[in-house]
């Protein structure tokens, strides 16, 4: 392990200011709405100190902590490719000429991003979004340009949702590994309350070098693995993972499918939540003469019937066959495609849904072998 | 999961066309016409039969068309629009010197170095003869490489027909077996009225099945019954290739909508062999 | 062809060809050619279905006359196949009528002497009902495609 320094919290501010200094427009959770988002931060005061937040299936509600605690919640709503793969985007211009018609790509200068408290399992989920999007044979040059830009200061998990967390199942968390410029550790003890950072990058080590920060004594080191064992000892959901890419296109006709149609109101907010989610549609948008015109990219959502709208009819028009789209796509077909599981264990998908549905529940359910006489078609 | 074909240029933004004009129009049916497409600059864009363009209307939209033309000059394109949704019911209406942008060549083409040294079975159905036909062209312009060659076409009626003149030439061809049906037709017609899986059995002696690729392309019924009775007659899963449909915002296997199962059409597709499709096909909705 | 016996024929038609040499004479005995010029009738709607058509060649439109219309072909059949299987349902009428659409030879099997037949050897009667089942479900499938209209524009079915 390389060397690890301590950041007291009273210092915590100056690091967003290290980051300001270098030109970086600095994003991290803030609390909003009722929930906690990631939004620009202008200093350390935007960010949730001392709140907490408790989740369940469909369930959401922030709290207050006794303590101040900065990371003490898991993910909200929000994921990192708010940032990354934006919606809408401008993806070129196109104005009519006297010769024909010239296209424009947007020139606006992009804001260089520090994210700010990148929990593992985001940072799993950003290393999913490179290669679907910057790792096949057509580069994203929209994603690849904000992506090359961003500086990543991770968190490592030191609280978690028992009811929705599932990342060390699926292996990607609740340690940062890779990914980062600065890696934290949040610890609060009766009287202590610190922040022990690793450093990832020469970048990294740099911006640090302009934050009040000591070299981590040996029990400060132990302090922070134990914040993320406990963590991951104390994570008791888990999503089974082994075969099931296989188990899902065995059952694709499982009566499952049915039962979760029923509850599924296909109204696409897991989709929306999740951070990898990437499929996106396009219009076009005409100013009134008709001489100028859009491309504009907008995230879309494979619950709709629209989606995959050919040839003047809909493909898969039941419920049943547009939730089992995404979750064969999310847990099986994605690794065929991308070589790597398309989700990352966040549990998003099953705290924002209004009904509540989980899909570690649901894949369990898949690859169990359905009842003699129950329902086919 | 295969490269595509057509790798793209480094640091090439992919979601900009390329400016082409309309060089020439025809009418095939009453809602179909094929467009004749040159860059005014030359550029080129070299396809192969089976590939398709994005073909952009400004203002309005971008839909995926096959190339239906010879691949001889990339720099002239040629595809066959039907009049069904916003875009190509623009696409269908444009004149000749009409602005039209272009990306592509995109996915997998038909297997014509494969079925060198084979019988070549070419099955359609419909608009489906559009990416056929190219494939022909360039069969026939290489027609020694290749065995016996077998075109099957099915249409809704006779007005419903499109190339004709291509059909008349293939006709006449020696070297060529073409047979066409339609679904229904007045007493004036006097060719065959049925459908196009049923041509198979009038031409099983005309194809050795173990050393016949067969390429097919139409609506997924015709597709399917298709493949049925070829491999009633023992053609391989693996040297029946069939061009598939789906939604698609990008051709960049990035957008998402075209999935088949673990395949992305654009790039996967359109052509793939049946064996890959196999596993997935009796799936509904899929 | 023509000039082929009807013998020879069973022999290479498609639909006798894989039956035993005895099959095949006990048929020959009760077939005999014909030849039809373009938009000679086989055989008419109304009348009575007396006989079984092996097509050799040509081609032939199974039709209906609509009036106000006139003729409306439904589908055709190839040299190779098989047309007319009203005979075995006896006493019948045809249905339908079957017009030559080019110059058509088929070899035609008197329905009643075949009906006899099968009486007498059930086996060959059995494998003659195979064969024209197969030929009817064909033909029925593909009526069933054609009402899908599957090359129309899109629209609700």
């Amino acid at each position: 392990m390389s060397q690890l320094s301590v950041l007291d919290s009273r210092d915590l501010p100056e690091l967003l200011v290290a980051l300001q200094r270098y030109g970086y427009r600095v994003v991290g959770p803030t609390r909003r709405d009722g929930a906690i988002v990631y939004d620009e931060l202008v200093s350390a005061a935007d960010l949730p100190i001392g709140w907490t937040d408790e989740q369940e299936a469909g369930h959401y509600r922030l709290k207050r902590r006794e303590d101040d605690a900065v990371f003490a919640y898991a993910v909200g709503p929000h994921s990192w490719k708010r940032f990354l793969h934006p919606s809408p985007l401008i993806l070129w211009r196109a104005r009519r000429t006297a010769v024909g018609v010239s296209i424009e790509t947007p020139t606006e200068e992009l804001p260089r991003l520090a994210l700010f408290g990148v929990r593992s399992c985001d940072l799993h989920a950003i290393a999913v979004l490179d290669r679907v999007l910057r790792g096949g044979p057509f580069v994203d040059p929209y994603y690849a340009e904000r992506r090359s830009r961003v500086f990543v200061v991770a968190i490592n998990c030191g609280h978690f949702s028992p009811s929705t967390c599932f990342c060390v199942s699926m292996g990607t968390g609740p340690k940062a590994t890779f990914g980062f410029d600065l890696a934290l550790t949040e610890v609060l003890e009766p009287g202590r309350h610190a922040f022990v950072v690793e450093v990832g990058t020469e970048e990294g080590a740099e911006v640090l070098r302009q934050v009040p920060h000591r070299t981590a004594e040996p029990w400060e080191r132990a302090a922070a693995e134990h914040v993320v064992k406990r963590t991951a000892a104390r994570m008791g959901r888990r999503l089974e993972t082994a075969g099931l890419k296989e188990a899902l296109y065995a059952n694709l006709e499982h009566p499952r499918w049915d039962d979760v149609a029923q509850r599924c109101l296909t109204c696409g907010n897991c989709t929306m939540v999740c951070p990898t989610c990437f499929c996106f549609t396009v219009e076009d948008r005409t100013d009134l003469t008709g001489t100028v015109t859009e491309r504009v990219r907008r995230l879309d959502v494979c619950f709709t019937t629209e989606f995959t709208y050919t040839a003047g009819k809909p493909l898969r028009q039941s419920a049943r066959s547009r939730y089992r789209q995404w979750l064969t796509h999310k847990l099986g077909s994605w690794g065929d495609q991308f070589g790597v599981s398309g989700c990352v264990g966040c549990g998003r998908c099953i705290t924002w849904c209004p009904v509540g549905i989980d899909m570690t529940e649901e894949a369990a359910a898949i690859r169990s072998p359905s009842e003699p006489g129950e329902r086919t078609r | 999961m295969r490269e595509p074909s057509s790798a793209p240029p480094p640091g090439a933004n992919p979601y900009i066309p390329v400016p082409f004009r309309v060089s020439g129009r025809r009418r095939e049916t009453a809602d179909t016409v094929t467009l004749r497409l040159r860059s005014p600059t030359g550029d080129s864009l070299p396809f192969k039969p089976g590939q398709f363009m994005m073909l952009y209307v400004f203002g309005v939209g971008e839909v995926p068309i096959s190339v239906s033309g010879r691949p001889r000059r990339a720099d002239i394109l040629e595809h066959t629009v039907r009049a069904v949704g916003p875009v190509t019911r623009r696409l269908a209406a444009l004149r000749r010197g009409d602005w039209v942008g272009v990306r592509g060549p995109f996915g997998q083409g038909w297997p014509l170095a494969l079925a060198e040294g084979f019988d070549v079975l070419l099955v359609a159905g419909g608009l489906g003869l559009a990416p056929l036909r190219s494939a022909l062209l360039q069969i026939l312009a290489q027609r020694d490489r290749y065995r016996r060659v077998t075109v099957l076409y099915g249409a809704r009626s006779p007005a419903d027909l499109l190339y004709r003149l291509d059909l008349t030439r293939w006709q006449q061809r020696p070297d060529l077996e073409l047979r066409v049906t339609v679904d229904r037709a007045d007493e004036r017609w006097r060719g065959q009225i049925g459908v196009v899986p049923a041509l198979i059995a009038q031409v099983e002696r005309q194809f050795e099945p173990t050393r016949t690729v067969a390429l097919v392309c139409g609506p997924e019924v015709m597709m399917r019954f298709t493949v049925r009775e070829l491999q009633k007659r023992g053609v391989p899963d693996d040297l029946i290739y069939l061009s598939l449909e789906r939604n698609m915002k990008c051709a960049l296997g990035l957008c998402g909508h075209c999935q088949f199962g673990p395949a992305f059409i654009c790039k996967d597709g359109p052509v793939m062999p049946f064996s890959r499709l196999a596993p997935f096909s009796e799936i509904r909705e899929l | 062809m023509s000039d082929h016996t009807p013998a020879e024929i069973l022999g290479s038609h498609p639909f006798t060809a894989d039956l035993s040499d005895e099959d095949r004479a006990q048929l020959a005995k009760l077939a005999r050619l014909g030849v039809y010029d373009p938009d000679d009738y086989l055989l008419r709607e109304g009348q009575p279905a007396t006989a079984f058509y092996l097509i050799v060649e040509g081609l032939v439109s199974i039709e209906l006359f609509i009036p106000g219309h006139g003729p409306r072909p439904l589908q055709t059949v190839e040299g190779g196949s098989a047309v007319g299987w009203s005979w075995m349902l006896a006493p019948s009428r045809w249905e339908f009528d079957a017009r030559a659409l080019e110059r058509t030879t088929a070899l035609i099997l008197d329905g009643e002497r075949l009906r006899d037949l099968f009486v007498e050897d059930c086996c060959l009667g059995l494998r003659i009902a195979h064969r024209l089942l197969f030929v009817v479900a064909e033909r029925l499938k593909a009526a069933r495609l054609q009402l899908l209209d599957l090359y129309g524009p899109p629209r609700e079915l």
